[in-house]
């Protein structure tokens, strides 16, 4: 094995830049695609300035809902500031939480609770108020009832004293146990409502299991570069037949990629905030699976340049289909036979066990068995 | 010592080599000739182990190819007819990567002396700069790592230079005589054929080549 190894690293000293590029591409793409999704998504939201005049737990909730928002970034400034900045068209619009909010909402006010500026560019200026509004509209809500339910308990159960605050604080509690204001979306005649799920535009780890593909492909062009008609005889009269050369370099380039795989979790830990979630056993069985398929599939291409174009569409089919990079729920709710073509399906599920790499190890030990034309080749 | 004896080989039903027999002496330089098709390199396949014979028995220093075929291996130095090399990288490093897989270890110094021996002084140099002559020479040096009994060669100077060509000549006699190999080479030259080797075995049923060699004085087999 080590003699196996000194002679792959003379084939890697020879290609060590595309080398480094292939094994780098799904981790330097992956940190590089997400963190630009994420700065364009920053720079898209609307940016909204918030002025708190008021020190209340009632002001303080408002401005947390209105920050937690999303498609809105709220920069907490003042009341002069915001006009300087909105003038400036550095802000979309700006409200204002007057001082006597939580007075206002108890007394039941519904007026001037919050002042809001706007200039002549403001785009988001109508939703953005509206969203607040609601906002507002629930807590005013919310004091109006606990009124009419003390008002209630005083009359009907003169026993059962009920403060305002405790049936503010008991509607906020069962708001947040029931999720009122959750909604979940389903098309009609569907056979049920999808599970909540936190939306994200790109999946880290979906994208880089289809970068992986395109770089394993093509880092295993060495099979085609090295199964050379007029090598194989050489082979006979060696150490290695040239089915355990090639067997024991697939399991070189198996221990070099996952050294990579173990490298991109943590990676995505440091510079995307992916947890150590990743098990380990699941990483490595997709590798076994890509290295095979991989193997198998540079096996049946002579001409380089025809495999690396079929590695480019082989990608871009995987990646499409197993909606790692595009969600196809819908997709794969009407055609469920999908999930089993997919060979990123088990990878993205946390399943450690596939049947892809069942097939593919399969047709590879079929590929070692298998008794070649020439008497040579064991 | 080889021993051919009553060697047959056919593919499907079509003959290719019928009841071949012949030694081979230790020190011996056998030349293979006949007609494109006759089945030399079909012969020299057989000899290597790379291909197994219909009938016949072959035998290599008491060792037989039916049934020690591995440790024959280990004694055979096959030059296949085409270069069979890392054009991308230089004499050097073709030369440590076979011996990392051969039979035998030869450390870095052995294996350059081994390119001298053949003139092949670019030990550094890419093979891709090579030119056919050196590149032959080289195909020729990595089938020797191992230190190889019995050598067979498939036109082992096809398409390469005069000077190459007699200062692979001249080191295959020094093989022969000072390391008492035994050596089998095709080749369609006759004066190489000629110069080069103590015995010829034609093959087929042209009767060119036969006449040819025994007009230069050669002592000829034929089958």
């Amino acid at each position: 094995m080590m003699n196996v190894l000194k002679t792959r690293l003379i084939h890697w000293r020879k290609q060590v830049f595309p080398l480094l590029f292939w094994l780098l591409l799904p981790i330097i793409a992956v940190i590089l695609l997400i963190q630009a999704a994420n700065a364009i998504q920053a720079d898209s939201k609307v940016p909204v300035g918030l002025v708190v005049e008021e020190n209340t737990q009632f002001a303080k909730d408002l401005a947390a809902s209105i920050k937690q928002t999303p498609f809105i970034r709220v920069y907490e400034t003042t009341e002069e500031d915001a006009k300087l900045k909105l003038e400036q068209h550095e802000l979309d619009s700006a409200f204002v939480i007057k001082e006597g909010y939580e007075d206002n909402v108890r007394k039941g006010s519904r007026n001037r609770l919050v002042t809001s500026y706007k200039s002549d560019l403001s785009f988001a200026y109508t939703p953005v108020s509206e969203m607040i509004i609601s906002y507002v509209q629930q807590d005013t809500g919310r004091s109006k009832a606990a009124h009419t339910v003390k008002a209630l308990s005083d009359n009907y159960s003169p026993d059962q004293q009920w403060s305002w605050e405790e049936v503010v604080t008991k509607s906020k509690e069962v708001e947040a146990e029931e999720s009122l204001l959750h909604t979940t979306f389903t098309f009609a005649d569907s056979a049920k409502e999808d599970e909540e799920n936190e939306i994200t535009i790109l999946n880290t780890w979906g994208l880089w299991a289809v970068f992986s593909i395109l770089s394993t492909l093509l880092l295993f062009d060495w099979v085609i570069r090295e199964n050379r008609k007029s090598l194989i005889p050489r082979f006979t009269f060696i150490r290695f037949s040239y089915k355990n050369y090639f067997v024991l370099n697939t399991l070189l380039y198996t221990i070099l990629l996952f050294l990579f795989d173990l490298a991109a979790v943590i990676s995505f830990n440091l510079f995307l905030n992916e947890p150590f979630a990743m098990n380990i056993w699941v990483l490595l069985t997709y590798r076994l699976m890509l290295n095979a398929g991989a193997f198998l599939l540079a096996l049946c291409f002579n001409n380089i340049y025809l495999f690396y174009s079929a590695s480019f569409a082989l990608t871009l089919f995987f990646g499409i289909l197993s909606g790692a990079v595009i969600p196809i729920e819908g997709l794969t709710q009407r055609f469920q036979w999908l999930e089993y073509v997919n060979p990123l399906d088990a990878f993205l599920s946390g399943r450690n066990s596939s049947l892809w790499l069942a097939v593919l190890l399969f047709i590879f030990a079929l590929w070692y068995v298998r008794k070649e034309k020439s008497d040579a080749s064991h | 010592m080889l021993h051919i004896n009553n060697l047959s080989k056919k593919f499907g039903k079509k003959p290719i080599l019928q009841s071949i027999s012949f030694s081979v002496r230790q020190g011996e330089i056998i030349g293979l000739v006949g007609e494109n098709g006759a089945g030399k390199s079909t012969l020299l396949n057989i000899l290597a182990t790379i291909q197994k014979p219909s009938d016949g028995n072959i035998s290599l220093n008491e060792l037989t190819y039916e049934k020690d075929r591995k440790d024959i291996r280990k004694q055979i130095g096959f030059v296949p007819q085409d270069i069979a090399i890392w054009d991308e990288f230089t004499v050097e490093e073709n030369m440590i990567f076979f011996e990392k897989l051969a039979w035998r270890r030869k450390d870095k110094s052995e294996l350059k002396q081994l390119c001298l021996d053949m003139e092949l002084n670019k030990w550094g140099e890419p093979v891709k700069r090579l030119s056919g002559g050196m590149k032959r020479k080289l195909n020729l040096a990595i089938s020797l790592i191992h230190d190889p009994e019995l050598l067979l060669l498939d036109e082992p100077t096809v398409g390469i230079d005069l000077k190459s060509r007699k200062e692979i000549g001249n080191y295959l006699k020094r093989q022969a005589f000072h390391q008492k190999k035994l050596i089998i080479y095709t080749s369609h030259d006759m004066d190489e054929i000629n110069n080069l080797c103590d015995r010829v075995i034609c093959i087929g049923d042209d009767p060119f080549y036969k006449n040819l060699l025994m007009d230069m004085g050669k002592d000829v087999i034929s089958f």
